[in-house]
C-alpha cells in the first residue's frame, strides 16, 4: 500500500471548499499556518463550529487541531487552533439533527457545504440549523431557498427531497433564527449538466423580511425596488415576511432577496440586509451607526439584481463557485454552463476543484454576451456511502 | 414461418390424414379449420387463428411481455470513443490441457505466424475493425483471478477425455463475482475417444453440465484432435469466427476504472544506482492499451500483486499494432496481419517515448563480420533496407554523421555516436556471453519476419527449445532467474534512436520560449513561460506537455483571453498571486466595490487579501459597482435581456456565440442560441416525442444515452490533443506508457511474463482503508465453515489482500450479533478492515494460495453492502454470580460483578436464576460490619442487592445475559505475489489451527467445559413434625397417627391358615390343574413357533425364485423394448 500522504495547505483561506472537497474525496489534508501571522491566530468560531456539523453528520473521521504556544489565558481556546489534520470518515447524515452555528456567521454559510456533503451521504439528512438567517456577508436563507436548491434540479436531483423551511428568523448580533433543511441523498452519482442557455428574465420575484421593526419597512423596500423594476418589466412580485415575538429572533433587522426567473429556467438572486454589526466586528464606532434607509436598500437591491442580470450566465455570482463544484462531481461526461464575468471565489473554487478532484475546466470567454462558458468532464464522484440494499 | 414454403425445399412424404375413426370424427365437429391450413390458410380465414378464449390469450400476452422485459437491461452508457482496446481472450484450463496449443494454433491462424512460446499476452489484428489480445491464464488462484478481472472473452479449456476439472470451476466462480464477461467452452482431447458412441455420450454430458453451470444454450466448442501436432485448421477457423462475432459485455466495475493488461515492460533504473545497490528501489515503465475508462494524469494505480503506486509519467504511445486503413474492402491483407508480444519476443518495433527499438533476429541477420554464409541468406531474402545500413555502418568508410547524411532515410535524429556505441557494446555483449545469446536467441529467433521458414532458422529454434527445456529440466533456480532477468533487460535490440531525448526537449524549449514573447504581448504570458523553463529541468514531460499546450494555444487562433483565462485560473502556482493581484486590482480600479456602511472594514479586508492565505471565504461577491439603473442607457443595454425586449436582438446573443464556439460544427441553421449540444438535444427531442408514443421508458434512456453521448464527443472535439488529454485524459483503447518510481526491486526480480500483470486505477477514495461490510456465503463446495477472524484472502476491485473478518448476522432487532463460524447455507455479513471498495463490488475469498492443499479453492463469494464503521458487532456475554445472602426476595450476590462501578453501570439489568426466577439488578450492596467480619478474606467488591420475583434459594445460580462489542481487527496484507519467486506460494498469516499444527500445540481444553455424567443424590426429606399445639387441634383423621414402624412380620408372628381335609383336595387339585393348563400352553407356544419358522423359510424360497423370474421377464421386455427403439430410430 502506497502510504498516502496528507495534502498540505495552508492559510484559512477556503475552509469550507477545501473541507468539503477532502471529505467527497476522501483525501486526508493538513492546514497549517492558519491566521499565525495575524493579532487573532488560530481558527475562527464560525470554522470551528463547522467542524463541529461535520462531526455530526459524518463518522469515522479523524480531526486533529495543533494548538500554537501562545498563552492560553490571554484567548479563547478556539483561538489557538492553526494548525489542523483532517482526515475524512463516511458522510451518515441522519434525520433529526441540530446544530447551533453561532452568531459569527450566517446560516448560509453553513447550508453551501452541507447540501454537497448531504447529497453523498448515506442518509438523507435532516437538521435544523440556529443562528443568523439573513445577513450582509452570507447568501440569506430565502435566496438559499429560492435559487440554491432549484440549481440542483439541473444535475439531477429530485426537488422533492429538498426542503429548506424558514422556521424563525434572526439578524445579526444575536441572531435567533431557525431553519430546517432537508438534503435527499443521491442514488450514485449526480447528472451532468448542460446548462448554457440564459434565456430572457420574465419574472422577478423575492422575499422581504423584518424582524423586531415595524411591518411598514418592508413596504418602503418594496416600493423602492419595484420603481426600478417597473422599467424592465411588469412581472414582479415580492412577498413580504414580517416576523415578530419568538420568530422574529433576537435583534432587529430588514432586508429582501429578489430572484429573476429566466425563459430557460435559471434563476438570478441578489440579496441584501440591514441590521446592526455582527459580534465580530463590533466597536465604538459601530455603536452609533447610521443604517440604510429601507428605501435605499430597495434601490440597492434592484440594482444588484439588475447587475447580475447584465452579466449574464445562468447563474449569479454568489453561486458560481457551488455550479463548479457541482459540475466537477458529475459523472464523467461534458458538463458545460454559462456564467457571468468570473468571480475571484469562483477561480480559487476552480483552483480547488484541480487539485482536489484533478478537474480542469476549459474556459472560453464570450465577448458578445461578455459571458463565460465553461465545460469540464466530471470526476465521477459516487456516493459511496451509500448503503446497497 | 410463412406457411407457404414449407413443402418447396424438400419433398416429404405428404401427410395421409385419417380418414375414418375418432380422430377425423373429432377433426370434422371442429369444423373447417383443419383443412384450410394447410397453405395459405391464414389469410384466408384470418378468424380461424384468432383465439379462442379470452383468457389463454391473455396468458399468452403475458408470456409474450414477460419474456421481452426479461430481455431488457439497464443501458449503460458506453463512454469510449474511437477505437477501441484489443478484446481480451483468456485461455484458461487445467494444466496439460492444451492452452497454449491452441494460442499458438489461433495465432498461426490469423498472422500465419509461427509462435515457439507463449509468453505475456499477444495482440493480433483480427479483423478490418478488431484486434485481439491472448492471455494464458496461469494456473495458480492468484493468476487465475487477475486473468478474470481483464478478460472479455474467457475460453474454458476441457479436457474432454476426463471431464470437467475443479480449475474449470474455480474459474468460473471467479469471473461470477467480478463481473461475468462473455465464456465460451473449448473441449480438447476428444482424439482420446475410440467409441464414437461413448465420445458422443461424453459431448452430450459435458455440454450439459456445461450448461447447467453458465446458461442453457451456452456454447461449447469441440477441438476433435490434432493433426501433426496442431488443431485442424478447419476447427480453429471455425473458432476464430466464434471469437470475432462475441461483443464484450460492459461491466460496471471496468466501465468506472482505467486498466491496462501490461504486455510490455522495462526496468528503466539507472545501471549505475543498479550496480551500487542491487535492491535499490527501481523505476520501471509499463506499457499496454488503456482500457475501462480514460486515464487522468494523477491517477493512482494498482499494480496486482505489488501494491498502489503513484504514475509519475504517462504517455500516450504510437499504436503497435494498428488497425488498418478503413479503405473499403474485403478481409486483410498480408501487411495488416500484425501481431505483437513483446514478452514472446515477438514484433519487430518497439516504441518508446525517446527511443524506436528494432528487433532482428539475429539467426536471419548476423551483424557481426562473418561474412560468406549470411550472404548466402541474403540472397534468398533480398536486401533489407535496415539490414543495409547497419552493414555499412560497420564497415565505415566515412564518419557516421556524413554517411546518415548520404542514406536516403532520414528516421532518425542527429547523434549517431551513441548508436555506434550502443551497437558495439550489443555485439560485445554477444561475443562474450554465449548463454546470454541462446537465451536471446529464443526469445527472438520467432521474430516476425514474412518468409520464415527458413532452414537454419528452424533449426536454431529447434536448438534453443532444447536448451530451454534442459533448462527446465535442470530446474535450476538460478538460471531460470538470469534468464528472466536477460529476458528483460538484456534483450537484443538496437537502439536506432540516438537523439539525445533532453536536448531535443531543450530545444523545443527554447523554440516555445521564443514564441511565447513573439505572441504575448502581454506581460503575464511571457512571465509565465518564463517560470515554465525555470521550473521544467526536473520533470521533462510535464514541460514539454505544457509547453505544447502552449504552443496549441497560440497556434490556435483562439481569442486571446480565453488562454488568459485559462491561465489566470490554473497558471502557475508562482503566477497565481500576481494575477490575483491584477485581477483584483482591476476590478478593484475599474469599479468601486459595494460597501454597506457597516462593512466597509470587511470588504477591504478581502480586495486586499484575496490572495492572501487567510482571506475569509464569501461566497458572495461585493464586487458590484451600484449603477444608476434609472439611467436610460444603462436601461437600453439590457433591455433585451427580458422578455419585454427584442427576442430577436436575444437569440442573435446566442448565435453569434455559437460562430465563436465551435467552428467545424455547422449550425442545422434551425433556430435560436442553442449550442450544437442542444442542437442535437432539440432534434432528438422531436425524435424522442415521435418515439414515446411507440417505445417504451426503455428506449427513453437509450435516446438519453445516445444524446449524452453525442454530446460529449462534439463538445471535446474541437479540442486539440494535449488540452483534451487534460481535460479528460488518455483515451481508452490507446497505447500508453506508464512510469513508475519506487517499484521494490524483487517485482522486477521475479518478473514472470506468464504471469499477466494488471494495473489498474483507483478511483477516489479508493485508496483509503477502512471498515466495510460484505454479505458474504461460503461456497458450498468449500468443505469446511469459516471461523470468524482466521484470515482469509479476499479479492476486491482490483485487490487482493489478507484480512481476519468476524462474521455476523443481523437479529430481528437489527442487532449485528457475532457468528463464531458462517452459516451452512445463508448469507452472513462479514466485516473486515481493508482497502475500500465501492458497495456492489464483488468479493472473491480464498483460504489457501497453493495449488494442492484443497479440493475446491474459492471459500466463500459475496460482495461489498457499505462501509460501515458504526456498525457494532455484538456477542452474547452471560455473567453469572451466586447469592451470597438472601433476604426475602432481595438477595446480594455476588462474582457477577468485579467492582462496585460496575454493578452502577448496570443498574435495572434483568437478571435471572437457572430455575428461572427473574429478577433485577438494584444497586452495590452496603456491607454490614458483621457481613464484613465474616467475610474476612473475601473481596467485597462488587456485590449487588437484587429483587426477584420469589425468593431464591443459596444454591441457584444466578445470571445476566448482556451483549459486549467485539472489535474487528484492523488487519490487512496486501498479497504480493509478484514480489516473490512465482513457484512460491505466498505465506501470509497464518490460522490459530496452522500455527497449533505447526508448534505440535494441542487444543486448550477447559475441563469445565466437559458434559460429565450429571449425578443427582436422592433428595432425603425428614418427616413432618406437627407441633404437638396444632396436632391437639387437628381432626383425628389429620392427625399423625401412632402407627408403629412398618416391619414385615416374622413368619412366627404371621397367622397360620390350617385347612379342612377337602379344602386341601381341593386346593391340590386346582394346583395341579393349573400346572397342566400352563405345561399344555407352553408345548402349543414351541409347536407354533417352530411351524412359523418353517413356513417363513418356505415363504422366503419362493419369493427368490419370483424375484428371479420377474427380473428375468423385466430383462427380455426391455431388450424389446430397445430393439424396437433402436428400429424406430432408424
Amino acid at each position: 500500500m502506497g502510504r498516502d500522504k496528507a495534502r498540505r495547505l495552508s492559510g484559512s483561506r477556503h475552509f469550507r471548499q477545501r473541507v468539503v472537497l477532502a471529505t467527497l474525496t476522501s483525501t486526508a489534508i493538513t492546514i497549517d499556518d492558519i491566521r499565525s501571522g495575524g493579532a487573532a491566530p488560530g481558527l475562527r468560531p464560525h470554522e470551528v463550529s463547522l467542524l463541529h456539523l461535520l462531526h455530526k453528520i459524518s463518522d469515522h473521521h479523524s480531526l486533529d487541531l495543533n494548538e500554537t504556544g501562545k498563552d492560553a489565558r490571554f484567548l479563547p481556546r478556539a483561538y489557538l487552533w492553526t494548525k489542523l489534520r483532517y482526515k475524512p470518515g463516511v458522510i451518515v447524515g441522519g434525520r433529526d439533527l441540530e446544530h447551533d452555528c453561532g452568531v459569527h456567521r450566517g446560516i448560509g454559510y453553513f447550508l453551501e457545504p452541507l447540501i454537497l456533503l448531504g447529497l453523498f451521504a448515506r442518509a438523507p439528512i435532516s437538521i435544523r440549523l440556529k443562528g443568523i438567517t439573513n445577513d450582509t456577508k452570507d447568501p440569506s436563507v430565502d435566496t438559499f431557498r429560492m435559487v440554491t436548491l432549484h440549481m440542483l434540479k439541473q444535475f439531477g436531483v429530485p426537488l422533492e427531497g429538498l426542503e429548506l423551511k424558514i422556521e424563525s428568523r434572526g439578524a445579526p448580533p444575536l441572531g435567533g433564527g431557525e431553519v430546517f433543511l432537508r438534503v435527499p441523498n443521491i442514488k450514485s452519482t449526480l447528472k451532468a449538466a448542460n446548462w448554457a442557455d440564459e434565456g430572457m428574465v420574465k419574472r422577478i420575484r423575492g422575499v422581504s423580511f423584518s424582524t423586531r421593526v415595524s411591518p411598514q419597512i418592508e413596504n418602503r423596500i418594496i416600493y423602492a425596488a419595484r420603481g426600478i423594476f417597473n422599467r424592465f418589466i411588469p412581472d414582479v412580485h415580492i412577498f413580504t415576511d414580517h416576523r415578530s415575538g419568538s420568530a422574529g429572533g433576537r435583534s432587529a433587522g430588514y432586508g429582501v432577496s429578489v430572484v429573476a426567473e429566466t425563459t430557460t429556467g435559471c434563476l438570478l438572486s441578489a440579496d441584501a440586509t440591514v441590521s446592526y454589526p455582527n459580534v465580530d466586528e463590533m466597536n465604538e464606532e459601530s455603536e452609533n451607526l447610521e443604517l440604510t434607509s429601507p428605501e435605499d436598500l430597495g434601490v440597492q437591491v434592484a440594482s444588484m439584481l439588475l447587475e447580475e442580470v447584465a452579466q449574464g450566465g445562468v447563474v449569479d455570482s454568489a453561486h458560481q463557485g457551488l455550479l463548479f463544484i457541482l459540475c466537477a462531481l458529475s459523472p464523467p461526461d461534458v458538463s458545460k454552463v454559462r456564467v457571468g464575468q468570473l468571480t475571484p471565489y469562483a477561480i480559487e473554487t476552480l483552483r480547488n476543484i484541480r487539485d482536489f478532484l484533478d478537474v480542469k475546466f476549459i474556459i472560453k470567454p464570450d465577448p458578445n454576451s461578455n459571458t463565460v462558458t465553461l465545460k469540464c468532464v466530471g470526476a465521477g464522484v459516487k456516493n459511496l456511502a451509500r448503503k446497497t440494499s | 414461418m410463412a406457411p407457404a414454403d414449407g413443402g418447396g425445399e424438400q419433398p416429404h412424404k405428404a401427410h395421409r390424414q385419417h380418414k375414418s375413426g375418432a380422430k377425423a370424427r373429432k377433426k370434422k365437429g371442429k369444423g373447417k379449420g383443419g383443412g384450410g391450413d394447410n397453405d395459405g390458410g391464414e389469410r384466408k380465414n384470418p378468424k380461424a387463428f384468432a383465439f379462442q378464449s379470452a383468457a389463454k390469450a391473455k396468458r399468452l400476452q403475458a408470456r409474450s411481455a414477460e419474456i421481452e422485459q426479461r430481455r431488457l437491461h439497464v443501458p449503460i452508457m458506453d463512454r469510449s470513443i474511437g477505437e477501441p482496446p484489443p478484446f481480451v481472450v483468456v485461455v484458461q484450463g487445467p494444466p496439460q490441457v492444451g492452452k497454449s496449443l491452441l494460442i499458438k494454433c489461433l495465432v498461426k491462424h490469423y498472422t500465419k505466424q509461427n509462435l515457439s512460446e507463449v509468453r505475456g499476452p499477444i495482440t493480433v489484428v483480427s479483423g478490418k475493425s478488431r484486434r485481439v489480445q491472448f492471455l494464458e491464464c496461469p494456473n495458480d488462484i492468484n493468476g487465475m483471478i487477475d486473468a478474470a478481472k481483464i478478460a472479455d472473452l474467457a475460453l474454458l479449456l476441457i479436457d474432454g477425455s476426463y471431464g470437467f476439472e475443479m480449475d474449470t470451476f474455480e474459474f468460473l466462480n471467479i469471473m461470477q463475482v467480478h463481473g461475468f464477461p462473455k465464456v465460451m467452452g473449448v473441449l480438447t482431447h476428444l482424439d482420446k475417444f475410440k467409441d464414437v458412441k461413448k465420445l458422443r455420450k461424453t459431448k452430450q454430458r459435458l455440454k450439459h453440465r456445461f450448461w447447467a453451470e453458465i446458461k442453457e444454450g451456452a456454447k461449447l466448442f469441440y477441438l476433435s484432435g490434432l493433426i501433426h501436432g496442431k488443431y485442424t485448421k478447419r476447427e480453429v477457423h471455425n473458432l476464430a469466427r466464434f471469437i470475432s462475432v462475441i461483443k464484450p459485455i460492459p461491466l460496471s466495475w471496468r466501465m468506472a476504472h482505467p486498466y491496462l493488461l501490461v504486455d510490455r515492460f522495462e526496468d528503466v533504473t539507472p545501471p549505475e544506482s543498479v550496480r551500487l545497490n542491487r535492491k535499490c528501489d527501481r523505476k520501471i515503465t509499463l506499457y499496454g492499451y488503456l482500457r475501462g475508462c480514460n486515464m487522468k494524469r494523477g491517477t493512482k494505480v494498482h499494480i496486482t500483486g505489488a501494491g498502489d503506486f503513484s504514475l509519475s509519467g504517462v504517455t500516450s504511445l504510437a499504436d503497435p499494432c494498428p488497425l488498418p486503413s478503413a479503405a473499403k474492402k474485403r478481409g486483410l491483407r498480408d501487411k495488416e496481419k500484425l501481431f505483437y508480444a513483446p514478452m514472446s519476443g515477438l514484433g519487430d518495433l518497439l516504441y518508446d517515448t525517446d527511443a524506436v527499438y528494432i528487433n532482428i533476429n539475429p539467426h536471419l541477420v548476423q551483424f557481426s563480420k562473418t561474412g560468406e554464409n549470411d550472404a548466402s541468406k541474403k540472397q534468398g531474402k533480398g536486401q533489407d533496407v535496415g539490414v543495409t545500413l547497419v552493414k555499412t555502418l560497420q564497415n565505415p568508410r566515412y564518419s557516421l554523421n556524413e554517411k546518415l547524411d548520404q542514406s536516403f532515410i532520414n528516421l532518425f535524429g542527429r547523434k549517431p555516436a551513441a548508436q555506434s556505441e550502443d551497437i558495439s557494446g550489443n555485439q560485445n555483449d554477444q561475443g562474450d556471453a554465449n548463454i546470454l545469446e541462446e537465451a536471446d536467441g529464443n526469445n527472438i529467433c520467432n521474430a516476425n519476419t514474412l518468409e520464415s521458414n527458413d532452414h537454419s532458422y528452424s533449426e536454431c529454434s529447434s536448438d534453443s527449445e532444447h536448451d530451454n527445456d534442459e533448462a527446465t529440466q535442470q530446474n535450476d533456480h538460478e538460471v531460470g532467474l538470469r534468464e528472466e532477468v536477460e529476458f528483460c533487460n538484456g534483450r537484443m535490440r538496437r537502439k536506432a534512436v540516438s537523439a539525445n531525448f533532453k536536448d531535443d526537449d531543450d530545444d523545443e524549449g527554447a523554440e516555445e520560449d521564443d514564441v511565447d514573447s513573439e505572441n504575448s504581448g502581454d506581460d503575464q504570458l511571457s512571465e509565465g513561460s518564463a517560470d515554465d523553463s525555470e521550473e521544467s529541468l526536473d520533470s521533462d514531460d510535464e514541460t514539454e506537455n505544457n509547453s505544447k499546450w502552449k504552443e496549441s494555444l497560440l497556434a490556435r487562433t483562439l481569442s486571446r483571453r480565453s488562454a488568459n483565462l485559462m491561465q489566470l485560473v490554473y497558471g502557475q502556482a508562482s503566477k497565481k498571486l500576481d494575477e490575483g493581484n491584477d485581477s483584483s486590482a482591476e476590478e478593484s480600479s475599474d469599479e468601486e466595490f459595494f460597501v454597506p456602511k457597516g462593512q466597509k472594514k470587511q470588504a477591504k479586508n478581502e480586495s486586499t487579501s484575496f490572495d492572501d492565505m487567510d482571506a475569509e471565504d464569501y461566497s458572495k461577491f461585493f464586487k458590484t459597482e451600484l449603477r444608476d439603473w434609472s439611467d436610460e442607457d444603462l436601461i437600453k443595454s439590457i433591455r433585451d435581456r427580458f422578455v419585454t425586449g427584442n427576442w430577436s436582438k436575444a437569440a442573435l446573443r446566442g448565435q453569434e456565440i455559437n460562430e465563436n464556439d465551435v467552428d467545424d460544427e455547422e449550425v442545422d441553421g434551425d433556430f435560436e442560441d442553442l449550442e450544437t449540444g442542444e442542437e442535437v438535444d432539440n432534434d432528438t427531442k422531436k425524435s424522442k416525442r415521435e418515439e414515446t408514443n411507440g417505445g417504451g421508458y426503455f428506449d427513453k434512456l437509450k435516446e438519453e444515452i445516445e444524446i449524452r453521448k453525442q454530446m460529449n464527443i462534439s463538445e471535446l472535439n474541437d479540442l486539440d490533443e494535449d488540452t483534451r488529454v487534460e481535460i479528460e485524459g488518455f483515451r481508452t483503447g490507446s497505447y500508453i506508457r506508464l512510469e513508475v518510481h519506487g517499484v521494490p526491486f524483487e517485482l522486477v526480480e521475479y518478473f514472470d511474463p506468464c504471469h499477466p500483470i494488471l494495473v489498474g486505477g483507483i478511483g477516489l477514495g479508493e485508496e483509503n482503508t477502512g471498515y466495510m461490510q460484505a454479505s458474504l456465503k461460503r461456497h458450498r463446495w468449500h468443505r469446511k465453515v469459516l471461523k470468524t477472524k482466521d484470515p482469509i484472502i479476499v479479492s476486491i476491485g482490483w485487490r487482493r489482500f489478507q484480512t481476519t473478518p468476524v462474521y455476523a448476522i443481523e437479529d430481528r432487532n437489527g442487532r449485528h450479533r457475532m457468528l463464531k463460524y458462517t452459516p451452512e447455507h445463508m448469507h452472513c455479513f462479514a466485516m473486515f478492515w481493508g482497502p475500500l471498495a465501492p458497495p456492489k463490488s464483488g468479493v472473491l475469498a480464498v483460504q489457501h494460495l497453493s495449488n494442492s492443499q484443497v479440493p475446491f479453492r474459492i471459500t466463500a463469494t459475496g460482495f461489498v453492502q457499505e462501509f460501515n464503521n458504526t456498525a457494532r458487532i455484538m456477542k452474547k456475554i452471560k455473567l453469572t454470580g451466586v447469592p451470597c445472602k438472601i433476604f426475602k426476595k432481595t438477595a446480594l450476590v455476588k462474582g457477577m460483578f468485579t467492582s462496585d462501578l460496575e454493578v452502577a453501570r448496570f443498574e435495572g439489568a434483568a437478571i435471572r436464576t437457572v430455575s428461572g426466577i427473574r429478577g433485577q439488578v438494584k444497586k452495590a450492596a452496603k456491607i454490614e460490619p458483621g457481613d464484613m467480619a465474616r467475610r474476612k478474606g473475601e473481596s467485597i467488591d462488587g456485590i449487588a442487592r437484587c429483587t426477584f420475583e420469589d425468593r431464591i434459594l443459596m444454591s441457584d445460580i444466578v445470571f445476566m445475559r448482556a451483549w459486549v462489542n467485539v472489535e474487528v481487527p484492523t488487519y490487512c496484507n496486501l498479497v504480493t505475489t509478484a514480489l516473490q519467486p512465482q513457484d512460491e506460494t505466498w505465506q501470509g498469516m497464518r490460522t490459530t489451527a496452522e500455527l497449533r499444527r505447526a508448534h505440535n500445540i494441542p487444543i486448550p481444553h477447559n475441563t469445565d467445559s466437559v458434559y460429565k455424567p450429571i449425578e443427582r443424590k436422592v433428595r432425603k426429606f425428614n418427616p413432618i413434625e406437627i407441633p404437638a399445639k396444632l396436632q391437639h387441634l387437628l381432626p383425628f383423621k389429620s392427625k399423625p397417627k401412632d402407627t408403629p414402624k412398618h416391619r414385615k412380620t416374622p413368619v412366627e408372628n404371621r397367622v397360620p391358615v390350617l385347612m379342612q381335609p377337602s379344602e386341601k383336595k381341593t386346593h391340590a387339585a386346582i394346583q395341579q390343574l393349573r400346572l397342566l393348563k400352563h405345561e399344555k400352553a407352553r408345548k402349543k407356544k414351541l409347536q407354533d413357533e417352530k411351524k412359523k419358522k418353517a413356513y417363513e423359510a418356505e415363504k422366503a424360497k419362493s419369493e427368490l425364485l419370483t424375484k428371479k423370474r420377474q427380473r428375468e421377464e423385466r430383462r427380455v421386455r426391455y431388450r424389446e423394448e430397445d430393439k424396437q427403439k433402436k428400429r424406430a430410430r432408424r
